[in-house]
């Protein structure tokens, strides 16, 4: 019943998508408008197939349907509700499914959104490729990664359950949802970018379009992140949320280019320069989410994450191969057209800031993604194995990310086209005093070593110039100078200043040490107690928990847990944090207390600033919502670059800060 | 300047050295060694039988006052190479540190090429002396119109 539910729904996707393919052409081609329109009731039906099919599943989870091979393999009658859902995405075939529904959804909503424009080759062809898209994934779920395949379950028999690590925090269930909005989000702006290029308007219509539908991806691609980083610290037991995993990595690229594009974007909008480039940084983002899923699907790299997925890897390597020849076939096809109107005038103008930070972005992607696929390249090439890991990308990218910390500061404040020394050393005097404050203030709280003071340097430099122009708008303004894109954007970069400030601190900072207590003996550490007060066994129906109580600093308790499963017999820890402003005090069990050594062993971590992570995760989504609000409309004729003639700067308050804000 | 800025940000990226025994040498070790019974983890974050016995080998080494590199050396003679989380600086390994340096120079160098193309191009294109009169005037309106709007 399920199964057939599931594969009708998967049947009707692929139908509804390729119906919609063949619609959309056939009425470009022949001038018929009525089945251009077309688009929008198929679309309908291909979200109303992965509906079907995802509701089967679910349907199948929560009713312990073993005769669906996916629910006996990773489904269990033990667990909990909320990760019985969860189940859905914690293998290779149901996060497929998520895929494909979250796609269909994507589909529904451009064709909804230009409900009126439907027939407009740029809308029609931007269809097409979201068609193709769709066809592609479900097609991939009807054949190598079917989350549907039958099952003879023999008599009582119960399944395994997901993998423990996946149902032993409620992020689980969040997480991967907010990184497949993000990730499949970028296919609309790659749809657009494809349709422009074929279709030949390759001018900065299609930019605007798409402009909010990226924020919207880049946005929930940010929390995905973030949300994961915040999984891997509350979960995995070492105090680390971030540890160059493959699957990190391939979150993390498109995120890079996705940002570069975010930024170079303004320069064509403003310009109609770098078309070349914009076009190609879309196609990269797209086809980078391609590759980060072959990467972790198909079982190359090895990472927690990984699924292996058989037949599942050839054909997303395929895929993009596909998405980058035509990419580039299109961009070379259409070279011609693609030159830019006009050129740069100066290297210190807001531009040229835009162009460094794309170089910069551009080299943090390359970084990351040689980084991840180099022990595969070496072993291919020679039979050599060797680790690329933690250590080579905190040295590769630390000094990219002082140079991005340092454009921050100096990027917001710089005019259009041209900028003049005096004028940036009028602008940047209270942003510099900013990061000089910040130095000293991390120097009196302890702080000391060259690179952790460098961030809280910079990072207090960029701070200022963010704050600057904040105050700037909202003076002008009043709250709408907080909303718009170059305001929201600001908010967004004071929270990836706190990122990185808490990056640095917790990450040169760490104290930590592993200890073996006896019931009421303690430990002390980077100036903290820690006391052991016993432990107890609890009883729950997939798992007993071991939990040991601790009093941190002679206050609260404590209760990391170790974990058994019973089914798997894996024994997986859940730390406990005490989280502090300041300070998160980190215990996570390493052994539990036998009969014959009643010692318990933990580890305590000791780190400044985590919690600020967090905390800048979420400023820089509310800073990409308040950039989803429409800014300040701005007249054309109003002067945005540097002012000609002295008096043009007394008639209104800087006019090269209002040019931040566009329409 | 730039050079300055350069050898600043790498030389802040540079861990800080670390001198003593002490746990937190022990951990910076770890860290630095692959799990080899785990999946994407390091010796330090791990607690795989094989990680802890990693870990009691530092420590044992530690307090014979071995330094860190003849540690590091003694886990890639037995464990083979993959086993330290810093790719090599030499042999085919070097690459991954040289290639990314190559194209970020790569990058700066056209930069600055195209930037010294256009400038040269400017030098010959200077606005009339009409189109000047043009925009001041565009600007004149617009602040008249503008008043109590902005």
């Amino acid at each position: 019943m399920n199964r057939a539910l599931g594969l009708g729904g998967l049947v009707l996707g692929l139908g509804g998508a390729f119906l919609g393919i063949c619609a959309v052409l056939v009425g470009l081609r022949s001038g018929r408008k009525e089945l251009v329109r077309l688009s929008r009731p198929y679309a309908g039906v291909v979200l109303f197939g992965a509906v079907l099919s995802v509701v089967a599943m679910q349907r199948g989870l929560i009713t312990r349907d073993w005769t669906l091979k996916y629910v006996a393999e990773h489904g269990s009658s033990t667990t909990p509700p909320l990760y019985n859902v969860a189940t859905m995405w914690s293998a290779l075939e149901g996060s497929i499914l998520l895929w494909g529904l979250v796609l269909a959804g994507y589909t529904v909503a451009v064709a909804t959104k230009f409900r009126k424009r439907l027939e407009d080759p740029l809308v029609g062809w931007a269809m097409v490729v979201m068609f193709v898209v769709c066809v592609f994934f479900f097609a991939l779920m009807l054949t190598a990664a079917n989350p549907f395949r039958g099952n003879l379950p023999p008599p009582g028999y119960d399944g395994p359950g997901p993998n423990p690590l996946l149902q032993n925090h409620i992020l689980m269930a969040f997480h991967p949802p907010m990184l497949y909005l993000g990730y499949v989000g970028f296919t609309v702006p790659f749809a657009f970018a494809i349709a422009a290029l074929v279709t030949g308007r390759v001018g900065e219509g299609w930019l605007v379009e798409t402009r909010r539908w990226t924020l919207f991806a880049w946005g929930f691609l940010t929390a995905g992140i973030i949300l994961g980083s915040w999984w891997s610290y509350e979960v995995l037991g070492w105090g680390g949320y971030w540890k160059w995993d493959p699957v990190e990595n391939a979150s993390f690229l498109p995120w890079l280019t996705g940002t570069a594009y975010l930024h170079s974007v303004m320069v064509q909008e403003r310009r109609g320069l770098l078309r070349v480039w914009n076009l190609s940084l879309l196609c990269a983002t797209f086809s980078l989410t391609i590759l980060g899923t072959f990467l972790t699907r198909s079982g190359v790299v090895e990472s927690v994450h990984a699924f292996s997925g058989g037949a599942v890897g050839p054909i997303l390597l395929g895929a993009f191969a596909v998405v980058v020849l035509v990419s580039v076939g299109l961009v070379g096809w259409r070279g011609d057209q693609l030159r830019a109107p006009g050129r740069i005038d100066s290297p210190l103008s807001r531009e040229g800031a835009f162009l460094a930070n794309n170089v910069l972005f551009a080299v943090f992607a390359f970084v990351v993604l040689l980084g991840t696929v180099f022990p595969l390249v070496v072993e291919a090439l020679n039979g050599d194995r060797l680790t690329v890991g933690v250590p080579y990308f905190n040295r590769m990218t630390i000094p990219i990310g002082f140079a991005l910390l340092t454009l921050m500061a100096i990027a917001p404040v710089l005019p259009w086209r041209k900028a003049s020394g005096e004028l940036l050393r009028d602008r940047l005097w209270w942003p510099a005093w900013a990061g000089v404050a910040a130095v000293v203030l991390g120097a009196l709280a302890g702080a000391d070593g060259v690179a952790p003071l460098l961030a809280f340097g910079l990072g207090g430099f960029a701070a200022g110039s963010a704050v600057r122009q904040l105050v700037l708008a909202t003076r002008r303004q009043g709250v709408r100078g907080l909303v718009g894109r170059a305001n929201g954007g600001m908010v967004v970069h004071l929270g990836t200043i706190v990122v990185a400030v808490a990056l640095a601190a917790s990450g040169s900072f760490i104290r930590t040490a592993e200890f073996e207590l006896r019931p009421g003996a303690s430990a002390v550490i980077a100036g903290h107690t820690v006391k052991y007060l016993g432990s107890r066994s609890v009883d729950r129906p997939n798992r007993v928990e071991l939990r040991a109580r601790f009093q941190v600093d002679g206050g609260k308790v404590f209760e990391p847990r170790l974990n058994k499963y019973r089914l798997t017999g894996q024994t997986i820890g859940t730390p406990s944090v005490r989280v502090g402003p300041l300070e998160d005090v980190y215990l996570a069990l390493t052994r539990a207390p036998g009969t014959s050594n009643p010692a318990v062993g933990v580890r305590v971590i000791v780190q400044p600033l985590v919690v600020w992570l967090w905390v800048g995760g979420m400023v820089m989504v509310l800073g990409t919502v308040l950039s989803l609000f429409p800014g300040r409309r701005r007249n054309p004729l109003d002067p945005v670059s540097a002012p000609p003639v002295p008096e043009a700067q007394e008639a209104g308050p800087e006019p090269s800060g209002a040019g931040a804000v566009t329409a | 300047m730039l050079v300055v800025v350069v050898v600043v940000l790498v030389l802040a990226a540079r861990p800080a050295p670390t001198k003593g025994v002490s746990d937190q040498r022990a951990f910076a070790l770890a860290t630095q060694l692959k799990c080899l019974q785990c999946v994407g983890e390091s010796v330090g974050a791990s607690q795989a039988p094989l990680a802890v016995k990693f870990r009691q080998e530092i420590d044992r080494q530690l307090r014979q006052g071995r330094t860190d590199d003849e540690i590091l050396n003694y886990f890639a003679q037995r464990y083979g190479r993959q086993v330290l989380e810093t790719p090599p600086s030499t042999g085919v390994g070097a690459l991954v540190w040289v290639v990314p340096v190559v194209a970020a120079a790569g990058a700066v160098l056209v930069l600055a090429a195209t930037f010294r193309r256009w400038r040269r191009e400017q030098q010959g294109v200077a606005p009339s002396e009409e189109d000047e009169a043009l925009v001041a005037r565009a600007l004149a309106d617009r602040r008249d119109g503008d008043g109590a709007a902005s």
